[in-house]
């Protein structure tokens, strides 16, 4: 189903937004083809849309939907661009609706600590704005700096402080979003704009969050905030095996500490991996084999009560205290640091441009050692068979303010200047694998990144179960004529008994 | 200037986009593949207008795209005219932060910006804008600032009429084309800053432009050729030691010349703003004349973003009696720009407006009534968009001197 943009289509296009937001240069198309996931660059040009539209209001954006379900043209909406599992990547050309001009604050309501914007605001730049009036808009993903609210919405998005303050679904009360037919509706928990709990009607907003794209377009949001915290507390703890911190962990996440804010488990391929190529951790000792950190916010006396617990939990669990510098260096740096490895290397050692890659999974914490194993197993026997593959080690990060599941990753580095048909094809068996592992232990595929891109998709089917079939239903049902981000989760399947 | 006629390869390209594409092969993918981003929101140029196909992110994966035959040089020339070459990006990205020590890596967005525009033009694609711009400042030896007024070599240093400056000796103060031709009470501060802190210099014999903005734009050759004369009357004349007030001057100069001329360039640049910062420090000169004025400071990209100057400009603004002076830290800055720069307003008017729109109202928050910057060139930009806030824009020279008791005519 390639687009078919006649001049009509685009004279149409244009008269709704003026002819300097209708972009159809090759590297205005080009620019918004790829997200950071990784994919043969040999295979851009699959991936090219036909046209880009800028829109500024939620009316522009309805009628360009309007426009391309009348003449059946996919639409991809792109936010930030920043996902990982090819929301925003147009698989079938067609219209990018990219909404980055819609970054407005509309509304800073103090009184009852919400704000309402555009969905093309970064939360950094929001926070900014914020900062002003003591509050917080607490969603905190490693792409912080540059992912935006509409993309938060469109992937669901998972907090690194979520433990404390809850993920994308907490913090987005309620939003407006374009349907796939130009009709334009508001989700919340029930009717009302800052209302953050209702018992009327269907609980739509979790049906529009998380969909990639495929249900329409936020265009307006309304967040609840919080008081910016008076203190920060990031201790980072060693251990000499992965048992004792992997004990350890548990024990913190489950200790009701009201300021914990998160933890994050790493493995020993993970230290090993800093210690190769990371400045911060090469002067680490030998007997440094896994590392805990966590993470409080809030009230100053609050944080300093809670950190002595954690600080009491962690001793008695065997753990090493790392010192200051690195506890605060290291949780500071933790968005600029997640994607930082310019370089992996080859089985021989060899220094290669690789660039970061990781899977995730969500995985209560009983498995969570078992499924370490078996991902890790994975990666080996696809660098055995592909060199342009390297094992970057293992993140565990508290999804939950009671321990009981992680957002569980496997980093893996990837030569992408390398990667031809035969080492995609491996990847993608590697990714389907991997994600069979985490539903074998009772996971669900992704906790953090989405679950559309090939190789785990197929799997998605059997993860949800029926569920997956109300989901073939509701999107027939609100995209009668699928030109909504089409091809992706496998929704097609949804109109192949249509005549 | 550099007119190559093109030669297709078999890639269709031309050898000197080969050769490009040779060079900044594994820079662009060291972007493309991470794909981070973190440098968007920092843009000055992606902030007033939120496309993505003119972020530094998009400038490297044109590369790629152009290695893999996807785009052109024709393709992608138009889309460099947007950005300002500040350097924020640059600093944010975790490329830079998190490797630049350990593999003395860095990512050289503002470098890459410069050299696709030499391509352009090597290739023999112009932008009408740049193209004119060069063309008169090569007959003119000076940048066309004044617009349809004509700039000479015979009024270069009118902005010194009555100050009685001698010409030559080993130290000179050389002035941009903007502050000689339009914002000329900055040298003419300058040069009565130093005069009474008994510093001795001079003018330049035969001052040309320092061939930067040609450098930016595009055109080599034509930087080149200004820099070989200017080098030559500064040897001619014994010239040892070169003031420099403008940001502009000092990265061509720090920069450009020692790329041209290796390790034969042997002249000491002096930025003006540094020499005042130790003259005060000296007790050489005292400021005394309270200036009545809440303040705040931009900090020139060129100095902060690209040069890692930030702490001497304070010093001097924190040494004038009578300023209430409210400060906005130099990292917060990073995305902070006046539009003026990297030729943007040569091709994009709308957007310099826009940018320093959006950095006055920065400064109106803080309620000034004076937003002070140390670049001529964002002086223009920035006192259009003041005028509409009421917020006066002052060079900090201008401001300093006025506490020296000098007379300052604006």
């Amino acid at each position: 189903m390639t687009a078919q943009l006649t001049d009509r289509v685009l004279d149409e296009l244009i008269a709704a937004l003026g002819k300097d937001y209708v972009l159809t240069s090759k590297t205005a198309r080009m620019n918004r083809a790829r997200v950071p996931a990784p994919f043969p660059v040999h295979r851009w040009r699959e991936r090219v849309p036909d046209l880009v539209v800028m829109p500024a209001t939620t009316d522009e954006v309805a009628t360009v939907v309007r426009i391309a379900n009348e003449h059946r043209i996919p639409i991809v909406p792109r936010d930030g661009g920043t996902g990982l599992t090819d929301g925003a990547v147009p698989e079938r050309r067609g219209i990018v609706v990219d909404v980055k001009r819609m970054n407005d604050i509309k509304e800073i309501d103090l009184e009852n600590r919400t704000c309402t914007v555009g969905p093309g605001i970064n939360m950094l730049k929001l926070n900014e704005v914020l900062a002003k009036h003591g509050l917080i808009y607490p969603d905190d993903p490693a792409s912080y700096p540059c992912s935006l609210v509409g993309g938060r919405i469109g992937t669901s998005g998972w907090s690194l402080v979520g433990s404390r303050y809850g993920h994308t679904r907490d913090l987005v009360l309620s939003f407006e979003i374009v349907l796939p037919t130009g009709r334009v509706i508001r989700v919340g928990d029930g009717g009302g704009r800052k209302v953050s709990k209702s018992s009327s009607g269907y609980q739509l907003k979790h049906l529009f969050m998380g969909h990639q794209g495929t249900l329409g377009i936020a265009t307006e949001a309304t967040l609840k905030l919080y008081p910016k915290p008076e203190a920060e507390f990031s201790p980072f703890w060693a251990f000499a095996d992965f048992d004792s911190a992997y004990a350890c962990v548990g024990r913190l996440a489950r200790a009701g500490v009201a300021t914990f804010a998160g933890a994050v488990l790493f493995d020993e391929w993970k230290v090993d991996y800093l210690r190769r190529d990371d400045e911060a951790y090469i002067p680490q000792p030998e007997d440094v084999r896994a590392l805990v950190c966590a993470v409080c916010y809030g009230n100053s006396d609050e944080v300093r009560a809670g950190g002595k617990r954690l600080m009491r939990i962690a001793r008695d669990a065997g753990a090493r205290y790392l010192g200051d510098e690195i506890s605060q260096g290291d949780w500071a740096a933790r968005h600029d640091r997640y994607a930082t490895p310019l370089h992996g290397r080859t089985a021989d050692g060899q220094v290669a441009p690789m660039s970061w890659h990781c899977e995730d999974a969500a995985i209560a914490y009983t498995d969570l050692a078992t499924v370490r194993t078996a991902w890790h197993d994975i990666v080996a026997g696809l660098r055995n068979k592909h060199p342009v593959f390297d094992d970057w080690g293992m993140f565990f990060y508290t999804s939950a303010d009671t321990g009981v599941d992680y957002l569980t990753e496997i980093d893996v580095g990837i030569w992408e200047q390398e990667l031809d048909d035969a080492s995609w094809a491996a990847w993608v068996d590697a990714k389907r694998e991997i994600a069979a592992v985490a539903l074998r232990h009772g996971g669900s595929i992704s906790a953090c990144h989405g679950s559309c891109r090939e190789g785990e998709v197929d799997l998605v089917p059997e993860e949800l179960g029926g569920g997956y079939d109300v989901m073939l239903a509701v999107k027939r049902s609100l995209d009668p004529n699928n030109i909504m981000n089409p091809g992706k989760y496998g929704l097609q399947r949804a109109y192949e008994d249509q005549p | 200037m550099t007119d190559t006629q093109p030669t297709a390869d078999g890639n269709g390209h031309t050898p000197v986009t080969v050769e490009f594409l040779g060079n900044w092969r594994n820079a662009a993918y060291n972007c493309f593949s991470s794909g981070h981003k973190f440098c968007r929101e920092v843009c000055p140029v992606m902030q007033v207008t939120r496309n993505e196909s003119w972020t530094p992110t998009a400038f490297h994966a044109n590369v790629v795209a152009m290695e893999q035959n996807e785009l052109t040089i024709e393709d992608v020339a138009e889309d460099y005219v947007n950005c300002t070459q500040c350097g924020a990006c640059e600093l944010r990205c975790p490329n830079t932060l998190f490797t630049g020590d350990f593999y003395r890596f860095r990512t050289r967005t503002v470098d890459l910006v410069k050299q696709m525009r030499a391509l352009a033009v090597d290739n023999g694609v112009h932008q009408p804008g740049y193209q004119r711009w060069n063309q008169l400042t090569d007959e003119r030896t000076h940048e066309p600032v004044l617009g349809d007024l004509p700039v000479s070599q015979e009024h270069v240093a009118d902005w010194a009429d009555g100050l009685d400056l001698p010409v030559g000796g080993e130290t000179i103060l050389f002035v941009d084309c903007e502050a000689a031709f339009h914002r000329t009470s900055v040298p003419r501060a300058v040069a009565q800053l130093l005069r009474q802190a008994g510093y001795e210099f001079g003018l330049m014999r035969e001052q040309w432009c320092c061939g930067g903005p040609a450098a930016e734009m595009g055109y080599r050759g034509q930087s080149r050729r200004f820099a070989e004369h200017n080098l030559a009357d500064w040897r001619a004349s014994g010239v040892r030691r070169v003031l420099v007030l403008d940001p502009h001057d000092y990265i061509t100069f720090t920069e450009d010349y020692p790329g041209y001329f290796g390790a034969d360039f042997d002249i000491e640049i002096v930025l003006v703003v540094e020499l005042l910062a130790r003259l005060l420090a000296d007790g050489k000169l005292t400021p005394t004349v309270p200036v009545e004025r809440t303040i705040t400071y931009h900090d020139p990209c060129r100095l902060n973003k690209r040069k890692g100057i930030w702490q001497e400009p304070r010093q001097v603004l924190r040494a004038i009696p009578g300023l209430t002076f409210h400060d906005v830290d130099r990292v917060t800055q990073w995305s902070y720009c006046s539009g003026g720069g990297g030729g943007l307003p040569v091709e994009k008017p709308e957007l310099t407006a826009k940018i320093s729109a959006a950095r006055i109202d920065k400064a109106a928050e803080l309620e000034v009534d004076t937003l002070v910057s140390a670049c001529p060139w964002s002086e223009r930009p920035l006192s259009e968009a003041g005028a509409a806030r009421d917020i006066d824009v002052v060079d900090l020279h201008e401001l300093l001197a006025e506490s020296c008791g000098i007379e300052v005519r604006r």
